[in-house]
């Protein structure tokens, strides 16, 4: 059998990495600007390097995929058509649906939405998939629970009205082409 | 037709070139089934094998050398040396016009859907459609939620008009209920002077190509992709209809049919797809239950067996194996009802009645006998007469020659007086029964061991017309359960001093030996369309 040897042309490299030493450089500087600014601040008399939780609590950047929480609406609803897409989305199966009916220009909606969050790993699969923008993860990330059933959410227990959650929301539609 | 060409002769195949290959194909056939049979996937609506053509979706359009516009697939005759294109750009162009189209009105409402997940609407759109709508109009609204009969939904918003149901209601139920109405954009699917309450009227939504038609059964339970789905067979009558059992969470969500052009087409009755709901009934018995001296208690299936084992050999030392009557159930499988035959040639038991229950039948696929393996009963020559023995064994029992009866199924407490059947059954000195509900005539039983239904185990029923299918265990059982075909061995093991187990392909070479009808069958050869115990032609 005829071997033919092909030598593949390897793309370049940008600059910057073809050089671990820059890396140590940039993370050097990181560490020193801290240093310094921090530095100063303690100069000037200020004792505040950390946030004092829970009296303080750090706003989290919209980014953060916290715990997944239904939408409400203005009218109290919520969002969601119980169409199950998250359901099928979930790695960890934590989502159950049942789906019910009423009379409501919207016919379908979730008589049964629990989520466990001992389960969830917050990945934002159900968020992505949910074609109604019913599910969103917010900021909320204090969830501990005394029991087992107590990190079972029920449906009352998730519904977030829609003006706490303006900024993910706003975030999505940024970010996911919506 | 050629003039004297026989009606019978066989379409003659010719060849068809498509794409450069040549495909086989027979004479005068819709060019769309031939182009589908040779593997070619061409989008299509509106055609199903088994309605008329109607060219109404205008998606299976291909090009054909020698006219010069496209045609639709579906309503092209074969005709030999036809040369067609269907990887061609102007096809693919013909067809992404088509799906905007069809999708320019369509409601946006697959989230709530119960066609999602199995709707060609669907599934085209993701094919070829655009992603992006470019009308500036807004979608035409319709009415939604039309309670047309008393299983069926109409959302006439999503209706893309095929006219498939309208031909179904007109071709295959002959009853005529749906129809379109006004023309062209305000075309609208409704009924006129009748609802849609035919036998087979939930066949319309299987056939609908999206969400048009629901059935009210299956409205908002559950998403179709979550469902799993195991070809089985229609319990609910002796035609055998081929379904697919659809399974989630260990709960049966519906039953859908399945093509079988030898039985049932791809249609079913309405009665059979809702006859579903005794399978997941709470009432039914999980235990088997024993007598003692303070009534039935419920207990372990071994000891059960060992109990009814043991009442069957005092039985038989005491009066002899001919006072045992035994009332066989024509909802057991081909197997399970051998190996009853076994065990009760084993016991001495000579009279043997089999008791069916009759109702409303048509001449399409609805049949008067209730169970689905009557005529397997009868071939394997268990029972006898016209009646099937139930008259026979009744004064047998009244006479006082039988004092002992098994019972396999509990179909005889619908076909009997229950007075008169009181009276028998209090009068017997042995009763072990096989049921799926603790029954106020069991009182007296010795042991009942719960029924399995069709959904729970494996095995083959043989419909009216001799033709044997194949069943399969689409639910799971609760631990330590036994069929009633493990039942039967069991207590034949006890009896007989046997070391056997229920296995099917065992029992078939069994049944091919002992020369019964079914040595005309390999087990192998069921699949998946069945197979006629006696050849018709």
């Amino acid at each position: 059998m005829a071997v033919r040897i092909v030598k593949v042309k390897r793309p370049t490299q940008p600059w910057s990495s073809m050089r671990p030493w820059w890396a140590v450089v940039v993370g050097l500087w990181v560490s020193t600007r801290h240093f310094f600014v921090n530095l100063g601040r303690f100069l000037r008399g200020s004792q505040d390097f950390t946030v004092h939780f829970p009296e303080q609590r750090f706003v989290h950047p919209p980014a953060l995929r916290g715990m997944p929480v239904l939408v409400q609406m203005e009218n109290g609803k919520e969002r969601c058509v119980a169409c199950g897409l998250c359901e099928w989305a979930c790695p960890t199966t934590c989502i159950t649906i049942f789906p019910a009916e009423t009379n409501n220009e919207v016919e379908r909606y979730p008589e049964v939405f629990d989520i466990d969050m001992s389960r969830c790993m917050f990945c934002g699969y159900c968020e992505e998939a949910c074609p109604e923008e019913a599910i969103v993860m917010s900021r909320q990330v204090e969830i501990s629970s005394y029991s087992r059933q107590g990190s079972l959410w029920h449906k009352e227990d998730l519904l977030v009205p829609i003006s706490q959650l303006k900024t993910r929301i706003d975030y999505l539609r940024s970010h996911y082409e919506r | 037709m050629a003039a004297g060409a026989k009606l019978t002769d066989a379409p003659k195949l010719v060849h068809v070139t498509v794409d450069g290959t040549s495909i086989e194909a027979r004479e005068g056939e819709p060019l769309l089934q031939a182009l589908l049979n040779a593997g070619f996937d061409i989008p299509h609506y509106c055609y199903h094998p088994k309605l008329s053509i109607d060219g109404s979706c205008r998606l299976c359009q291909v090009k054909l050398e020698g006219i010069p516009k496209l045609q639709i697939s579906c309503n092209t005759p074969v005709r030999d040396g036809l040369v067609v294109h269907v990887d061609d750009p102007e096809v693919h162009l013909a067809r992404r016009g088509v799906e905007e189209l069809l999708l320019l009105n369509h409601p946006l409402d697959c989230p709530i859907c119960d066609k999602a997940g199995e709707c060609w609407l669907q599934n085209y759109a993701m094919r070829f459609g655009s992603r992006f709508s470019r009308t500036r109009d807004p979608r035409r609204k319709r009415q939604k939620r039309i309670d047309i009969g008393e299983r069926m939904l109409l959302d006439q918003e999503r209706c893309i008009l095929c006219r498939r149901c309208v031909r179904f209601c007109r071709e295959i139920s002959k009853t005529g209920e749906l129809h379109i109405f006004n023309l062209g954009d305000r075309s609208v699917l409704d009924i006129y002077d009748q609802r849609l309450d035919n036998d087979y009227s939930m066949c319309t939504a299987d056939i609908c190509p999206v969400g048009a038609l629901e059935t009210k059964d299956f409205h908002h339970k559950i998403r179709v992709w979550f469902l799993e789905e195991t070809a089985s067979v229609c319990p609910s009558c002796s035609n055998g209809c081929n379904i697919m059992v659809c399974t989630y969470k260990n709960r049966i969500w519906r039953l859908v049919p399945r093509r079988n052009d030898a039985v049932n087409d791809t249609w079913m009755c309405d009665s059979g797809r809702l006859n579903y709901r005794f399978v997941m009934d709470p009432e039914r018995l999980r235990t088997p239950r024993i007598a003692q001296q303070n009534g039935q208690v419920d207990t372990a299936w071994e000891v059960a067996v060992q109990e009814a084992a043991a009442q069957l050999n005092a039985f038989r030392a005491r009066h002899g194996g001919k006072a045992l009557g035994a009332v066989i159930s024509p909802h057991l499988t081909n197997e399970e009802n051998y190996r009853f035959g076994e065990l009760i040639h084993a016991l001495g038991v000579e009279r043997c009645a089999m008791a069916v229950v009759r109702g409303k039948y048509d001449n399409f696929l609805i049949k008067p006998e209730k169970a689905a393996n009557a005529r397997g009963v009868r071939e394997l020559g268990l029972v006898a007469g016209n009646d099937d023995g139930v008259d026979d064994l009744l004064a047998a029992c009244e006479a006082g020659q039988i004092k002992g009866l098994y019972l396999c199924s509990e179909d005889i407490f619908h076909v009997i007086d229950p007075d008169r059947l009181n009276t028998i059954l209090g009068s017997m000195e042995l009763l072990i029964v096989h049921s799926l509900k603790q029954h106020p005539l069991l009182t007296g039983a010795a042991v009942i061991f719960p029924a399995t239904t069709f959904a729970e185990k494996d095995g083959t029923f043989t419909n009216h017309a001799g033709r044997v299918q194949r069943i399969r265990r689409a639910l799971q059982l609760p631990a330590g359960w036994l069929t009633e075909g493990e039942v039967f061995t069991r207590l034949l093991n006890q009896i007989e001093a046997r070391q056997e187990q229920f296995d099917l392909s065992f029992i078939w070479q069994s049944m091919a030996r002992n020369g019964t009808a079914f040595a005309n069958v390999r087990f192998e050869e069921i699949d998946p369309d069945g197979a006629p115990l006696h050849n018709l032609a």
